[in-house]
């Protein structure tokens, strides 16, 4: 599991991907959001265990699912 | 006040006495638009009452039976929708004000087949915006109350759904469940509320919110209505990606087996060892057990991984396609959002590929693991909430509520699920239980479920209805 970054670190990281996601947050609101953002990287963390390579998604969709309709 | 006994007919005990013409679907469909207008102004559980569209449905299923045409169960029965599900000519606002003046020109697969059967549209339901983001105060319509006690909240997103059934002011309303939005407030609310298999009933025509999790489903009063609206609903639609073809049973045919012999798993770990978790919960699920062992069943303790792996799992997931469908309305008029909304959805933002699709390979595992416990137990209970349902005032109106309901394992897993009333808090407030089953195999679970209840005998206790 990686390092849980500090709280600078974190704060950066925050930034930058909503500068990417192309969002301008009010600054009235920026420090909830932040609090749920390091709430999604303890989740995120959390769900990186020992995995083989061949453990692959679900659901794995059906080619059938995407054509069936046509 | 309207009729005291109309409204307490379940949607079987109705269609008995429509058929043997002591009942007509225009006295049900009268009785249900008075209470509406004496509760509901204090309730909020619909957006919209669709007075003239339910009086024709009425009118136009009373004349059916009078030439004895019957189309179905559900004819000449009133209901209502979660105002997420698309009905042609008649606004469809997600609860939202990005959505507050839209009309489909196109019914819901859902609505299709009601409309089908001659059923009857009371209305449209109050929501979480886009199924999400509340209760909240901000939005062109007031949150949904709980019929129990209107200072507490009714649990979402099917915030209107659970409180209009609860207050008998429809027998059956349409909710939807991707993270537990039907069983939540199946469980504030203390109906039943049953979200069935992934891919069983069509999503098609209702508003998405994580195409991967969402489900639709009932919440209704008795076990034998949801049985009953399952029946219709569930189906085959080669439209919805995730609908799967297979033969839909008769979900009433063995409804009264009970459950002698049937074996049960408790993952009591989820809900015993949850911070917060209420005694009275605790004691109420394990009465439950007590009174399942009594009518025969075998319960038994079980271990499943780790709930905070099931919760990350689902709203890692939930976010990223939660915030994908909405992508372009965060980046050009975020402001028109509810604030609970905003807060919420923009963590799909911050959720990377890799975290997705992490989430994906853990889901899979989370599934297996589940799956691998029905190679033993016919089915598993567990909590729905863990604790009553919260007040209004005790919740943040400027960040998001964190809910203490435990049922996302199953929109990660698909497998059936259905939340039940298991008793009453010292405070008077229901409390509940999961019936979780096989994938497809809603029979056992709603067979599970009209066993306790019938045992229970919970639903004779409606809401006194007093502020």
């Amino acid at each position: 599991m990686p390092e849980t970054p500090d709280e600078a670190a974190l704060a950066l990281e925050f930034n930058v991907l909503a500068k990417r996601a192309g969002l301008n947050i009010p600054e009235d609101r920026k420090a909830v959001l932040f609090e749920g953002f390091k709430d999604l990287r303890r989740m995120s963390a959390l769900m990186r265990q020992p995995r083989s390579a061949a453990d692959e998604p679900a659901p794995t969709f059906s080619i059938l699912s995407v054509t069936r309709g046509l | 006040m309207a009729d005291p006994e109309l409204f307490e007919l379940s949607i079987a005990e109705a269609g008995r006495k429509l058929r043997d013409g002591t009942v007509t679907s225009a006295a049900l469909t009268e009785d249900a638009l008075a209470r509406i207008a004496a509760v509901d102004p204090k309730l909020n559980s619909f957006i919209t009452v669709t007075s003239d569209r339910a009086r024709a449905d009425a009118a136009a299923a009373d004349a059916a039976f009078a030439e004895g045409i019957d189309k179905g169960p559900m004819q000449g029965v009133p209901y209502a929708l979660k105002d997420i599900y698309d009905t042609a000519g008649i606004r469809s606002t997600c609860h939202s004000k990005l959505r507050v003046d839209h009309v489909p020109a196109v019914d819901s697969v859902v609505e299709t087949k009601f409309k089908a059967q001659g059923a009857v549209l009371l209305g449209k339901l109050a929501t979480h915006e886009f199924a999400l983001g509340g209760p909240s105060f901000d939005l062109p319509f007031p949150p949904a109350r709980n019929p129990w006690n209107y200072a507490h909240i009714p649990g979402g997103s099917s915030s209107g759904s659970g409180a209009a059934v609860a207050a008998g002011l429809v027998r059956m309303a349409m909710g939807s469940d991707t993270g537990g939005s039907i069983r939540g407030p199946a469980a504030y609310c203390g109906t039943i509320g049953l979200k069935p298999t992934y891919g069983l009933v069509s999503r098609r025509g209702v508003f998405p919110l994580s195409t991967t999790l969402d489900h639709c489903g009932p919440l209704s009063w008795t076990v034998e209505d949801c049985a009953i609206t399952l029946q219709t609903i569930a189906g085959y639609d080669a439209l919805d990606p995730a609908s799967v073809d297979i033969p839909i049973p008769n979900y009433l045919d063995g409804l009264d087996r009970g459950v002698e012999g049937l074996r049960i798993g408790l993952p009591r770990h989820f809900f015993a060892k949850a911070e917060d978790v209420s005694p009275e919960v605790i004691a109420a699920i394990d009465r439950a057990v007590a009174t399942l062992t009594k009518l025969g069943a075998d319960v038994e303790e079980i271990t499943l991984p780790d709930y905070d792996l099931f919760n990350a799992c689902g709203r890692i997931i939930m976010y990223a396609e939660a915030y994908a469908i909405h992508e372009q309305d965060f980046q050009t008029r975020p402001l028109d959002f509810g604030l609970l909304t905003y807060l919420r959805m923009t963590l799909g933002a911050f959720v990377t590929a890799t975290d997705l699709h992490q989430a994906m390979r853990l889901r899979r595992e989370l599934s297996h693991a589940v799956n691998l416990k029905f190679k033993t137990y016919d089915a598993l209970i567990t909590a729905s909430a863990l604790v009553p349902a919260p007040a209004f005032a005790d919740l943040p109106r400027d960040a998001p509520p964190t809910m203490p309901v435990q049922t996302m394992p199953f929109n990660i897993t698909g497998n059936p699920a259905m939340s039940i009333p298991t008793g009453f808090s010292s405070s008077g407030l229901p409390l509940s239980m999961q019936i979780v089953g096989r994938a497809f195999d809603e029979k056992t679970v709603l067979r599970i479920g009209a066993a306790f209840a019938g045992a229970t005998g919970l639903s004779k206790r409606r809401p006194a209805l007093v502020s």
